[in-house]
């Protein structure tokens, strides 16, 4: 039996086993374990554990639960209800403000938060109400929330370029630096949608009545605005000590999870519920995030074993001969047609090892793509069938939204996506220009 | 349900609740750690070369101790589209069935610990690091959340059963 047909039968299991709803995790390290029992008898018996040693040694991954921990905690200390009521102050008074403030919470969000899950509780339990409230376009503002959220993984500090950089061995740092900038980028297309869209059609984004702006002090604007500079101090202050080389990232992490509690001790807004649901959280999404990496750890282990790294190789540049650029556009389609079906961490697991050899041997720059990685998990965050913000979304929205609102809601954004996508392929420079300055210093 | 599997669902649940609270406070012990690090070498002057791997230690006890607890607050992922429209007593009849593929690949996984953890002890296995620290009692600790976890899993399929068929345990 050829390896091929193999990893496509591993593949097209899982897919099928995924079908069913069952945990992810559990579905991804059955079919890599059966599979190696399968190929190799039961010698390898021990690789399922053997992952949890791989696990174990990539020490980076230590900064899961404070990056995770971070975003909670400003979810439910309340700190990020002050944010969002900074943003209503300042931006209220234009058509589809709160919806551009909500962006404007998610990029703040984005520099406390390694994942998009707190930024979802945050769009779906603060933002969400409040903008249906004011009669915003239900459809609309769901999927602000959930393309906003997803700016968690490009803007530092990222976990899923944490886990990139691990497998393509290259640079947190350089890979952070590289993120801001096309997230930032995003952010603005998001936001001149929003605007351009509510601009021509006010009904979606009502403006504040002329009461309620009569009723915003000049005293209240600026101690919220006070209030939403905290975020960015502690964001200053832990990225600040991790490029001037005071702490490793390992040690950032953990800054920046204690500067986030004394944070909320200084806003007096720590009480014992609101760290006991932060824990609670922190544990229950990094139990999820490191067992779907002991399983893919699994799963890739065993067409590691195959050879398929050569395999694809072989394939796409003898077999099929084709230019890098093609081979690069088809990885990437690879990734967002994989990202519809499968989770994103178990994606990189898996798929990564495969292409990012390939890429570096075709002259294309690592940081480069690893944020065009990452931007294809945006895209795979949002699109059905499988997507983490879809599958929190469902879970946390409002009642009103309903299933056929949260699936018509990505349609534009996720078109913003692809568009922001092909702008980092074809300019470079935006993703690069950041990392060359600071290593150029 | 018979009486002894609703007393093993009962007891996995409360075991594996007491196992979780206490893995979720690690959290503080793995920050503690960090900290303490960063401040001898900052402040004090003195680097400090076991931080990195006692934290990897702790983070590995954490999320596998820690494991059944989050199954039980449904922290999981799943891809939900057919799922999340079916039943409820439906959902739990597919569960109970392809929840037997997870309890194989975590009898595999605890299989492997135990080997591994028994070849540690009988060779006294080191890291090769240069704090050099014993190997054994970080593996006892991840295959007892491995067992925890698999017990857990188990509990989850009685209760599925019971739900499937329309008598749900609690």
């Amino acid at each position: 039996m050829s390896s091929e047909f193999i990893t496509l039968f591993m593949f097209a299991t899982m897919m099928l086993l995924l079908l069913t709803g069952q945990r992810v995790f559990g579905v991804i390290g059955f079919v890599g374990t059966a599979a190696a029992l399968w190929l190799w008898g039961e010698g390898s018996f021990e690789m399922p554990f053997n992952a949890s040693f791989q696990v174990l040694n990539w020490y980076p991954l230590i900064t899961v639960p404070f990056f995770v921990f971070m975003g909670y905690m400003m979810s439910e200390s309340g700190i990020a209800s002050n944010l969002y009521r900074m943003f209503h102050v300042w931006f209220g008074s234009i058509n589809g403000g709160l919806a551009l403030g909500t962006i404007g919470l998610m990029v703040l969000i984005s520099c406390m938060n390694g994942l998009s899950v707190a930024g979802m509780a945050i769009g779906a339990t603060i933002a969400l109400p409040e903008l249906l409230r004011r009669g915003y376009n239900k459809v609309m503002v769901t999927g602000v929330v959930q393309a906003g959220s997803s700016l968690g993984i490009l803007i530092p500090p990222s976990v899923v370029l944490v886990l990139y950089a691990m497998i393509a061995r290259q640079p947190v740092l350089q890979l952070w630096i590289a993120g801001v900038l096309p997230g930032l980028m995003m952010a603005t297309i998001f936001a001149v949608y929003i605007y351009v869209r509510c601009r021509l059609n006010p009904e979606l984004g009502p403006a504040l009545s002329e009461e309620e702006l009569a009723e915003i002090t000049w005293g209240e604007k600026i101690s919220l605005l006070r209030e939403g500079l905290m975020p960015l101090a502690i964001f200053g202050l832990m990225m600040g000590m991790f490029l001037t080389g005071v702490t490793s990232l390992v040690e950032s992490s953990a800054v920046g999870a204690l500067l986030t509690v004394i944070g909320a001790v200084i806003e007096r807004k720590l009480s014992w519920k609101v760290m006991e649901a932060s824990l609670r959280n922190t544990l229950s999404v990094t139990c999820m995030f490191l067992w779907l990496i002991l399983a893919a750890l699994c799963f890739s282990a065993v067409y590691d074993g195959l050879g398929a790294v050569k395999a694809i190789e072989n394939l796409l540049v003898s077999s099929w001969n084709f230019d890098p650029w093609t081979i690069l556009i088809i990885m990437l389609i690879s990734f967002i047609v994989m990202g519809a079906f499968l989770d994103d961490t178990a994606m990189l697991v898996i798929v990564a090892p495969l292409y990012i050899p390939l890429v570096i041997k075709l002259g294309f720059n690592p940081i480069w793509f690893g944020v065009l990685y990452t931007v294809t998990c945006q895209i795979a965050y949002i699109t059905p069938p499988f997507g983490y913000n879809l599958f929190l979304m469902r879970a946390m929205a409002p009642p009103e939204i309903t299933l056929i609102d949260i699936y018509r809601s990505i349609v534009p954004f996720f078109f913003l996506m692809v568009i922001s996508l092909i702008i980092l392929i074809i300019f470079p420079q935006i993703t690069l220009w950041l990392p060359e300055l600071y290593a150029g210093r | 349900m018979p009486k002894p599997i609703k007393i093993f669902v009962r007891y996995v649940d409360a075991v594996n609740y007491a196992v979780g609270r206490f893995a979720m406070y690690l959290f503080f012990v793995i920050g503690g750690v960090l900290i303490y690090a960063t401040l001898s070498r900052v402040v004090a002057g003195v680097p400090v070369n076991w931080a990195i791997e006692l934290s990897q230690f702790v983070l590995s006890a954490y999320y596998l101790l820690g494991g059944a607890y989050s199954m039980q607050l449904n922290g999981h992922v799943r891809m939900d589209l057919i799922y999340a429209s079916s039943s409820p007593q439906k959902r739990a009849l597919t569960d109970a069935i392809t929840i037997l593929f997870v309890i194989f690949y975590l009898v595999v996984l605890f299989m492997g610990g135990l080997s591994a953890t028994n070849y540690a002890i009988v060779y006294g296995q080191k890291n090769y690091s240069s704090w050099a620290p014993l190997l054994w009692p970080i593996k006892v600790i991840m295959t007892f959340g491995i067992f925890l976890m698999l017990l857990q899993t188990i509990s989850t399929f009685f209760k599925d059963i019971a739900a499937a068929r329309g008598t749900p345990i609690e």
